[in-house]
């Protein structure tokens, strides 16, 4: 009946990607290129595996979840402060970008619809390298940090919009007939990429006005409503700038008018029914996950109705959930399986990889690693630092956004699917994201030694970035806090009393229902993820008390506050808990049944009962 | 894509209405599948992969939740009682599988899948009523682990047995070197992987690793997948790593097992009139044995007969090993489609009435109307001596002993109740006047002379259980020991004074804080 195919396929597949990165991460090789090289390695090299209908699917879904995460994040507040530059610095970055690419392409030869891909590819930078690589250094909220991922959060936007566009022009070559229409396509697309920055620096701009109101669902509304009237623009210029097409026009008016209904369906979803409906599932965990993928798989499916990208859809989906104020809890609970889906996206993106079409074009190859490795760079430490910002952060964001991201192997393949662009120029840009972000994994992890290197140099006057002294981030970071976790009534009276004793307290629960009355520093999600315990500063906390009565929760604490040497306080609700408990080297022991017995001890003599 | 989009409405659609009707979500998953699979929209293949990975992915988790540890003071009842009602119920159920007419190797898959319980079932409902902790909580789970290891080792037996005793041989050999492997992860690579709880992504990947190689390694064995995927689960089941493990296959597990109850539902289909009266009959042996032979053994096992009636009724339903195992008998064609609908028609059946048997009410009404005689168990030590103005313990325990020193050195006239028998034997030894039996038993407690004692203090774990007591023990002043302020004004309702000991603990908590913190800074 079955032939367990799957099975041997993701084995190969988990097990050589598992080998991978525990191999290269001796040199410091970042997991995504590790997948990749696992892919060549089972694919192109061995030919162990070819990508099978099932993991194709898997993959699919993978990517749509990714996108699905990044939209949940759209409300994090990383990009707090830095709404100007991110917006500013990066519709110039891809304009800039993206003009050097086509410069590039056209040098080359490659045909208009050739270069539009090969410019958007290399404008886009990966958030997922950038997030990971900074999220290891713990610099994710430093200045360069937010200015970067404010960056490629616009950067986000742009590739949903160009998804869109080739959604779009998809649907036209799919029953166009010959090269012409193909040419008009990208006409309208080259036409498209002006007017669309411009709206684009509109939704980046509702996007940061939201910030303030992050809790409101009008974020939403608002963000949608710019995409909605940037997509209305750009469907216009699509208009004028093809009139001899009125296939196209239609397909991409049919596009962006659906990224338009969806993003408002979204909006008015995000304001009037998610948050009831998720907060009558509330109480129970698991159906708030499997509930809210079933709501991304609703943007998926109406996504492909309308021709739009899968991808589109999970964004959107994304978006509307990440108003709602346990989106984080939720984003924990999705990660892992982005994970999962990532590294088999990953392994078969280096499956499908030709190398050898690639060394064909290698001054190809070259040319685009060189615009991404120095010209992208180049062109952030020429913006930013005119925005205000010292020669520093602008040097190390700038650092930071040199790769090519993923969104540039799914733009090439979407083209590559409607033939837009030939295998070989695919296999050229797979193989230059490839090269930029392994080497962007070096430049990251190495990047304050560059930027000492290019100060000494003056390389950063060149670019008249001064070296005033970096603004003084402020330091909101808890330190010397006590953090609590478990809102039940020890934990409430423990938050109390030592809030009376004017200890900074940060209470923990994975019950938003249990924090709502709570006054001072409060943090929604389970201790047993590791991100929610490192969020609290644990390593920083004078104690860190639990008042669970989760076994498995309270032990692994326990080990955790012990490896970091953090002193803690353990709920020992069973006395049978106790002698694991102090095994792991628990600091203190809260045994409340004895407390409890010993309070009626006390109460037995106090009141002389027992004469 | 539409594939997936469609299972996954399903099952949030299943997920939904498990949550309204407080219903575990398996049975209402596989209810939702058994209706798609009429309107025949999904995609053969996909349901196949599905129903390969998700099964991958339940027994690993199952692996790694297989902790002996939880058992702990238990274990030897646990394995008594787990041991005894395993081979009880195969045998009854395979005599009740051939009365119905079935042939020997579709009886011996029904009888063994009889046999599970639902570790998923039943310790949701333990978490959810807090009693993984009491006596009986313990043992029952310590029943389930070792039903899901007699499973799981006999079904490579049981799927060769056509093939005669020599594959039989080799097949313990098989297992033999792959239990030895997972020994070894278990011990070195383990601890080895601990490392990387910084880095979920390669955390995530290894654990992954470690299943498929398992996986591939049973596959190259001759063994059932499912024997490398539950294999990989326990050699990772060590502490930390579990816990670690926990949070980011949490995710995954539950996003494929969704999605695997409802392929299996759809594989179930619309089961006939004949099918639905075996799984009806099959669902009474479950329902009407399991219970008071569970009850029998745990009472002799020294329970009290309480935890006994609780433990039985709550391992008295059939288990998602029970439908993997049905799922497995089917992809081999070692069994009819028949057999395995009525399979799963009953762990749906009895998966459905488990929450309603565990209620309070239904243990209550037993406790009333068991048979009497069949344990005597209320031995008071003195019981010709009517008790009044003395100072009435329940629940000693290991928790309430500062009560009982304060008490002793006050040289007051005590009797202590207790439904351990080992705290019994420990009274009894230092001559501590005491009863065995149930606090929440009115009769029990009248014998004590509850409503003519001087003061009563009560330490019992259930604060809903001191109901009784309140009610017998009226105008006698009663301590009663509570966690939580909701119970506490629930108990002062009732007339008793709540000694809240999370507030006692929050205090304490505070004293060392100020003795060890305080002094340095």
């Amino acid at each position: 009946m079955t032939d367990y195919l799957i099975l041997k396929n993701l084995g190969y597949i988990l097990v050589a990607a598992a080998a991978a990165v525990l191999l290269l991460r001796l040199v410091r090789v970042p997991t995504i290129v590790a997948y990749m090289a696992a892919g060549l390695l089972l694919g192109p090299v061995t030919g162990l595996l070819t990508v099978s209908d099932s993991v194709h699917l898997l993959s699919e879904v993978g990517i749509a979840l990714l996108l699905f995460l990044v939209g949940l994040e759209l409300s994090l507040d990383h990009i707090r402060g830095v709404g100007r530059v991110a917006v500013i610095g990066g519709t110039v970055q891809i304009a800039l970008t993206a003009l050097t690419g086509w410069a590039l392409a056209a040098i080359f030869g490659l045909p208009t619809a050739e270069a539009v891909v090969v410019a958007l590819a290399v404008t886009f930078s990966s958030t997922v390298v950038v997030v990971k690589m900074l999220g290891q250094k713990g610099h994710l909220d430093a200045l360069y940090g937010r200015i970067a991922v404010g960056m490629l959060l616009v950067q986000d936007v742009a590739v949903v919009m160009a998804l869109t566009l080739f959604a779009g022009l998809g649907g036209v070559s799919a029953h166009g007939d010959d090269g012409e229409t193909d040419d008009a396509a990208a006409a309208g697309a080259d036409t498209l990429g002006g007017s669309a920055g411009q709206d684009l620096t509109e939704a980046g701009a509702a996007t940061e006005l939201a910030r303030g109101d992050m809790g409101s669902a009008d974020s939403a509304a608002r963000v949608a409503d710019s995409i909605a009237t940037a997509a209305d623009t750009v469907a216009t210029a699509a208009d004028a700038a093809a009139t001899g097409a009125s296939d196209l026009v239609i397909a991409v008016a049919t596009a962006f008018g659906g990224m338009a209904g969806l993003a408002i369906a979204a909006a008015l979803a995000a304001r009037f029914v998610l948050p009831r409906v998720f907060g009558w599932v509330l109480s129970s965990p698991n159906t708030v996950f499997i509930w809210s993928l079933a709501w991304c798989f609703v943007f998926i499916l109406a996504a492909e109705l309308m021709h739009l990208s899968v991808e589109l859809g999970a964004f959107i989906a994304g978006v509307s959930l990440a108003q709602l104020h346990y989106a984080e809890v939720l984003r924990r609970r999705v990660q892992p399986i982005v994970n999962f889906f990532l590294a088999v996206f990953f392994v078969s993106l280096g499956l499908q990889m030709r190398p050898a079409a690639a060394l064909e074009h290698w001054p190809l190859v070259l040319a685009m690693c060189a615009a991404v490795l120095l010209i992208k760079p180049a062109i952030v430490l020429a913006t930013v630092p005119r925005l205000g910002y010292a020669a520093r952060p602008a040097f190390l964001a700038s650092i930071t956004l040199a790769q090519m991201s993923e969104f540039s192997f799914i733009l090439a393949a979407l083209a590559a699917g409607s033939g837009m662009l030939r295998e070989e120029i695919l296999s050229v840009i797979t193989v230059a994201g490839f090269i930029t972000i392994g080497i962007s994994a070096y430049l990251i992890s190495g990047n304050e030694k560059l930027y000492d290197a290019a100060e000494r140099s003056g390389l950063l006057r060149l670019f008249r970035a001064t070296g005033t002294p970096e603004e003084a981030g402020e330091d909101t970071e808890l330190k010397d806090h006590i953090v609590i976790v478990g809102m039940n009534t020890l934990g409430r009276r423990l938050a109390r009393l030592f809030t009376e004793r004017g200890e900074t307290v940060l209470v923990v629960d994975s019950d938003a229902g249990k924090l709502d009355d709570l006054e001072g520093d409060t943090l929604l999600g389970t201790v047993d993820d590791l991100s929610v315990l490192e969020e609290a500063g644990y390593e920083r906390a004078r104690l860190v008390i639990s008042t669970l009565h989760i076994e498995d929760a309270n032990s692994l604490l326990a080990y955790r506050c012990v490896q970091a040497g953090v002193p803690v306080s353990i709920h020992a609700f069973d006395t049978s808990l106790i002698d694991e408990l102090r095994r792991i080297g628990v600091d203190h022991l809260i045994v409340s049944k004895h407390a409890g017995a010993r309070l009626i001890a006390r109460r037995l003599r106090e009141e002389g009962v027992l004469d | 894509m539409e594939g997936i989009a469609f299972l996954l409405f399903a099952a949030a659609f299943a997920y939904g209405v498990a949550h309204l009707f407080n219903v575990p979500v398996i049975p209402a998953l596989l209810v939702t599948g058994i209706v798609l699979a009429v309107s025949d929209t999904l995609p053969v293949e996909l349901l196949e992969d599905t129903l390969v990975l998700g099964t991958t992915m339940l027994l690993f988790v199952a692996g790694m939740e297989l902790n002996p540890k939880r058992t702990r003071a238990q274990r030897d009842a646990a394995i008594k009682v787990g041991t005894f009602q395993f081979f009880a119920l195969a045998a009854v159920g395979l005599l009740s599988a051939l009365a119905l007419g079935y042939a020997l190797v579709h009886a011996a898959y029904m009888a063994l899948a009889l046999t599970a319980s639902s570790t998923l079932v039943v310790l949701r409902l333990l978490q959810r009523r807090g009693q993984l902790f009491e006596p009986f909580g313990r043992l029952v789970l310590g029943v389930l682990l070792l039903q899901d290891l007699f499973v799981l080792l006999l079904i490579p037996l049981v799927m060769d047995i056509p093939q005669g005793p020599g594959a039989l041989l080799i097949n313990v050999v098989a297992m033999a070197a792959m239990v030895g492997l997972a020994t070894l992860v278990f011990r070195y690579a383990a601890p080895w992987m601990e490392q990387f709880d910084q880095e979920e992504e390669i955390l995530l990947l290894l654990l992954l690793a470690v299943l498929f190689v398992f996986v591939g390694m049973s596959d190259f064995l001759g063994l059932p997948l499912i024997t490398g995927a539950f294999l990989a689960g326990v050699a990772l089941s060590r502490f930390p790593l579990s816990g670690m493990a926990r949070t980011h296959l949490g995710s995954i597990s539950e996003f494929f097992s969704a999605l695997f109850f409802i392929a299996l539902g759809a594989l179930i289909g619309i089961p006939s009139a004949l099918e639905l009266v075996h799984a009806l009959a099959l669902t009474l042996v479950v329902v009407l044995v399991t219970p008071p032979l569970v009850t029998v053994i745990t009472e002799r096992a020294g329970m009290s007969s309480r935890a006994a009636i609780e433990s039985g009724l709550l391992l008295a339903q059939t288990s998602e090993i029970s439908l993997v195992l049905g799922l497995l008998g089917l992809i081999a064609g070692q069994i009819t489609e028949t057999v395995f609908t009525v399979i799963a028609i009953v762990t749906l059946l009895t998966m459905l009435l488990t929450p309603w048997m565990t209620t309070y009410r239904v243990a209550d009404w037993l406790m009333r109307h068991r048979p009497s005689g069949v344990t005597p168990q209320r031995r008071s030590v003195d019981r010709d001596r009517p008790r009044s103005g003395h100072v009435l313990v329940l629940g000693s325990g290991s928790t309430g002993m500062p009560i009982l020193e304060t008490l002793l050195a006050s040289g007051a006239d005590i009797l202590v109740i207790d439904d351990d028998p080992v705290v019994i034997d420990r009274l009894r030894d230092a001559e501590i006047s005491c009863m065995r039996g149930d606090a929440s038993d009115p009769e029990l407690l009248r014998e004590a002379g509850a409503d003519r004692a001087r003061i009563i203090t009560s330490t019992i774990r259930r604060p809903r259980d001191n109901q009784r007591l309140l009610e017998v023990a009226r105008g006698v002043p009663t301590l009663v020991r509570v966690f939580d302020e909701d119970d506490a004004d629930w108990i002062r309702e009732l007339g008793g004074t709540p000694i809240l000991a999370s507030h006692a603990a929050a205090d304490e908590v505070l004293r060392w804080f100020d003795r060890t913190f305080s002094s340095g800074a």
